[in-house]
């Protein structure tokens, strides 16, 4: 059993059920995983009312980090989409701090990476697919299916071409979600292999300590650029919703 | 600690049902499909707090608080372009009167030059001109004094000649005469 062996790397990603409710058949348990959910809305919650108890005009360290993240996710959808993205903001900005969040407890030993679960990050993607599609058909109309044939292709490559870009517009939602997952999957594993390496070598363990460090900072920065990744991949299909003539 | 020790030896079995299972279907937790109802709906729950704590508390305030500095600075920019100018203004006025009062001081150095070189030139001119009357007046009473003295020389000359005539010879000259011999 995994349990068993300390250093089992998948170890990390198991569920376990902190208290069991059911409903109506369904098996809706508060697990360990719900529980870092509730962490990275916690420290959501916690980073924007410090950082906005005292609205000052010259801001204090947690007013500036807010702000930080409004301003760098408000550009970051201005940019992609333009003005009309405004409407989305409120569901952007949560997406990413949501998942920026669960990446960074995810590194911190002995917690539990909520985005490591693929079905976690399909649900995202999923739900931004949906929408997406939704705000393309309500927008545009029937003109929304000129995503599949862009403008300036001969009409002779159409059946090439639709096929392939009806393929590419379904396969975002797994692109999108297997992108997050496996990344946090594959990291964290990596990370708990080598922390098993230093206590299996002993004295000789400073080797894959050094190469812990160097992975973990990578590790770091791999958790915000997902996130960022993410972010500006769904402001990328939101604007293809908006305007699907670019 | 007794009763969360015994909370948790409780919750124990629970605790592994889960990996139980995934053991048998698949290696991966991930794969595991009785786990998915709870994450999803877990996720929606803290998900649909923190789009309404975003929606509803942060963006009004936040934006408000950005709005409020952005105006703010654009007053103040505002505010110190107005200040600059009117510096600058005065500056000009201040450059205007020192102009006009250095050439107001130029005239007045220029006109009081003047008026003392013309007042010195009348004092100059009295000066000269009481030195000249004094002069011409000095050189009439010499030349009356000249004229007297020359007067009665003759004078004494034709009394000292009437004297002289008048031992040797009885017919005594009249001083027309005399004068006239004298001449």
């Amino acid at each position: 059993m995994a349990a068993d062996n300390p250093i089992d790397p998948i170890h990390q990603f198991e569920i376990s059920k902190i208290a069991d409710i059911q409903l109506g058949g369904i098996d809706i348990s508060f697990t360990n995983s719900s529980l870092f959910m509730v962490f990275a809305l916690a420290a959501t919650m916690a980073l924007f009312v410090i950082g906005l108890s005292k609205k000052s005009i010259i801001p204090n360290r947690m007013q500036m980090l807010s702000e930080l993240s409004y301003n760098f996710i408000a550009n970051m959808l201005r940019d992609q989409v333009g003005d009309q993205g405004r409407a989305y903001f409120p569901f952007i900005f949560s997406l990413f701090m949501f998942i920026f969040f669960c990446n960074f407890i995810g590194l911190i030993p002995y917690t539990f990476t909520v985005t490591s679960h693929l079905i976690v990050t399909f649900a995202f993607a999923g739900l931004i697919f949906i929408a997406v599609t939704i705000i393309g058909f309500v927008k545009n109309g029937l003109g929304y299916l000129r995503i599949f044939y862009p403008s300036g292709i001969p009409i002779f490559l159409a059946p090439l071409i639709v096929p392939i870009e009806i393929i590419s517009y379904l396969s975002k939602p797994i692109s999108l979600s297997v992108r997050l997952c496996a990344n946090m999957l594959a990291g964290h594993s990596i990370l708990k292999i080598f922390a098993g390496f230093i206590v299996m070598l002993g004295f000789l363990g400073f080797a894959p300590l050094v190469f812990l460090v160097v992975l973990y900072a990578l590790e770091t920065l791999i958790a915000a650029l997902q996130a960022y990744i993410f972010t500006i991949l769904t402001c990328i299909y939101l604007n293809d919703a908006l305007h699907p003539d670019h | 600690m007794k009763i969360l020790l015994k909370a948790f030896l409780s919750t124990a079995p629970i605790n592994f049902a889960y990996a139980a299972e995934g053991q048998k279907s698949a290696g991966l937790p991930q794969m595991d499909i009785a786990t998915f109802p709870s994450q999803l709906f877990w996720l929606v729950i803290t998900f649909s707090l923190l789009y309404l704590f975003m929606w509803k508390f942060v963006i009004p305030r936040l934006g408000a608080t950005i709005e409020e500095r952005r105006d703010k600075i654009s007053n103040d920019i505002n505010d110190a372009d107005n200040l600059n100018t009117e510096a600058t203004d005065i500056l000009k006025k201040y450059d205007e009167q020192m102009a006009s009062a250095s050439q107001e001081s130029n005239e007045i150095i220029t006109n009081s030059k003047k008026a003392m070189l013309d007042h010195l030139e009348m004092l100059k001119k009295e000066n000269e001109e009481k030195v000249n009357s004094l002069i011409s007046e000095s050189q009439a009473k010499i030349k009356a004094q000249e004229e007297k003295s020359k007067i009665e020389i003759r004078n004494a000359t034709v009394d000292t000649v009437k004297a002289i005539i008048s031992r040797y010879i009885e017919n005594i000259p009249s001083d027309e005469e005399i004068n006239k011999k004298l001449n």
